[in-house]
């Protein structure tokens, strides 16, 4: 097992290690921007060291910083998280490079999957479904010609792309020029890779994803999968759960088949998702994120496992020590991403200083969170407060705990997403647990009407 | 021009900076930078603007010199001595970072003050490692 570690990270995630490492009895590094450095990771961690200014450009992404940081610490791994440098291939380069061990997949299969196009065509080799689409697109007038073939509405991203940075829907010819040029411009800003490319637009899916856990020596499991269609406009998730409701046995079944084959053909090791495109019956692998998720915890909940810890377990060289049969998942688990955004504003985000907290608690109540009363949330980063989980033994059970914690949630200072999580969970569609990724949207649009 | 429109604004900005004592100004907005430093040929050279050597000893602005990277601090040889008059461009330390010994330099002439790390001490960003008085 690695005697210290590196978090390469900020906020819940950074604590969310943290409490793994501490209790696998592995001593912590903190990294920290000049703004965070009264974080609650700075203060949990055996050390900490300032990388940097506020932006993140210059500290959670100054990769000499960070491994210069590992070295005169005497670190031996570097847990990246999500987010920042998670799925940067030439980070997890540098630090094998460096000799320190990157708690994540090797940094080949990072670049394979991380390149969307690449993974795709990986992806249709290995047998996987894809949705019909294109490689790199270099030019509007490839774009045009691809749209044709496939049919509008297509949608194009961003082969770099993440959080829906870089993605665009195009309902039609006319509108296809100017989604190209803005899609590439975000994707350019974001990734510094403004590459793109096409796929079919598949009307009103659900994103189902399934959790994989490999080791170096070759066993992979499944973790089942978690439901993150709601959705903003964004594409960013707000609600996730596990297991995903009404999904048909052949769906589910197509799912994980398609998800083990997918692992199978990258040699995949540590933990990773694999991200679908669900429509009835039909299965549509869109894409695979080599980290750990912010959603991780659904899983945790269901499968009773420490995902993170896991994580450490097999960058040390272990074993997983387990088979599929060994893995049975039990009711239902809920999450709700507390963000600080301004509902009523398109969730624009919100900075400044958390005046007042009271987070919930009781049975089958999780918050990972990393603020507290006085805390200040800077404008730099992810505006992602606290990870609420509600744990039941049944669907029903789970959504009225949740809605239970919710309501004891207090945070001031700032504008949440607490109450817009409520709504949601009061409509009729996410009690029947029948919705897709247009659910939250809708939903939206039906409130500005109001 | 706008071309013209910052010449100006820089040309200002130089004028209150010769106007004030203060040995280093960094101006950060929009993603650039400008930034004045005063050399001691410069503070010679504005001596009509000073204050009468008659009216008792200049007063000392203390600054800090920081590192602006990790890595290990190292004295450089001959090391730095508390009250030595430094000039503007003396190497005072290094870090080294990733194998590379990144300089650290007086940043204009002054008397050093104090010394803030031990050599071969682990130092984060922005963490002081001398006090100089620019007099």
């Amino acid at each position: 097992m690695f005697k210290k570690v590196l978090i390469a990270n900020r906020g819940e995630i950074a604590l969310r290690i943290n409490r793994a490492c501490r209790e696998l009895g592995v001593k912590t590094v903190a990294i920290f921007s000049e703004p965070d450095r009264e974080s609650l990771h700075v203060r949990h961690a055996n050390e900490a060291f300032c990388v940097g200014p506020g932006p993140a450009a210059r500290s959670y992404l100054s990769i000499p910083n960070i491994i210069s940081t590992a070295l005169i610490t005497h670190c031996d791994a570097v847990h990246p998280g999500y987010g920042f440098l998670a799925e940067n291939a030439r980070f997890a380069q540098i630090c094998a490079d460096h000799g320190l061990a990157f708690i994540g997949p090797p940094a080949e299969v990072i670049a394979t999957m991380g390149d969307k196009a690449t993974a795709k065509r990986v992806m249709r080799e290995a047998k996987v479904e894809t949705t019909p689409g294109t490689d790199i697109l270099e030019s509007v007038d490839k774009a045009r010609r691809a749209a044709r073939d496939l049919g509008y509405p297509v949608l194009l991203k961003a082969t770099a792309g993440g959080g829906g940075k870089g993605m665009r829907v195009v309902a039609g010819p006319d509108q296809l020029e100017r989604a190209f040029n803005s899609a590439q411009n975000e994707a350019e800003a974001s990734f510094k890779d403004g590459r793109l490319y096409m796929e079919k637009l598949i009307v009103s899916p659900r994103h189902i994803e399934v959790q994989v856990l490999g080791d170096n020596f070759g066993s992979i499991v499944l973790l089942g999968e978690r439901d993150c269609s709601v959705q903003k406009p964004s594409h960013q998730k707000l609600i996730e759960e596990a297991p995903a409701a009404n999904l048909s046995d052949k769906a589910r079944q197509s799912l994980l088949a398609m998800a083990l084959r997918a692992a199978q053909a990258v040699h995949y090791s540590n933990a990773g998702t694999l991200e679908f495109l669900v429509s009835g019956d039909r299965v549509y692998f869109m894409e695979m994120n080599t980290r750990i998720q912010v959603e991780h915890p659904v899983t945790e909940m269901v499968y009773n496992i420490d995902l993170v810890k896991e994580q450490i377990r097999i960058a040390a060289g272990e074993p997983l020590g387990y088979t599929q049969a060994d893995l049975k998942p039990r009711g239902h688990a809920i999450e709700c991403r507390i963000n600080a955004e301004d509902a009523s504003n398109n969730f624009a985000p919100a900075a400044g200083t958390v005046t007042n907290v009271v987070f919930p608690g009781g049975p089958g109540i999780r918050v990972d969170t990393h603020i507290y009363s006085g805390a200040t949330v800077p404008p730099y980063y992810d505006s992602l407060l606290a990870k609420i989980v509600a744990f039941g033994e049944t669907r029903e059970a789970a959504i009225a705990r949740m809605e239970r914690a919710l309501r004891e949630t207090v945070i001031e200072g700032v504008n949440t997403t607490v109450a817009q999580c409520l709504e949601v969970l009061a409509t009729d569609a996410f009690i029947k647990g029948r919705y897709t990724i247009d659910f939250l949207p809708g939903l939206m649009r039906r409130d500005d009407a109001a | 021009m706008p071309g013209n429109n910052v010449v100006e604004r820089v040309r200002a900005l130089v004028q209150t900076f010769l106007e004030t004592d203060l040995v280093r100004l960094r101006i950060e907005r929009d993603g650039g930078h400008v930034e004045l430093r005063r050399r001691a040929s410069s503070r010679l050279a504005t001596a009509e603007t000073a204050e009468p050597q008659t009216q008792g000893p200049p007063a000392e602005n203390l600054d800090e010199i920081k590192s602006d990277l990790v890595g290990i601090f190292r004295f450089s040889r001959p090391a730095p001595v508390i009250g030595e008059l430094l000039d503007a461009d003396r190497e005072l330390a290094y870090v080294e970072a990733l194998g590379i010994r990144n300089p650290v330099r007086s940043l204009g002439s002054g008397r050093l003050v104090s010394v803030c790390c031990d050599d071969g001490q682990p130092v984060e960003y922005g963490q002081t490692l001398f006090e100089v008085a620019r007099v």
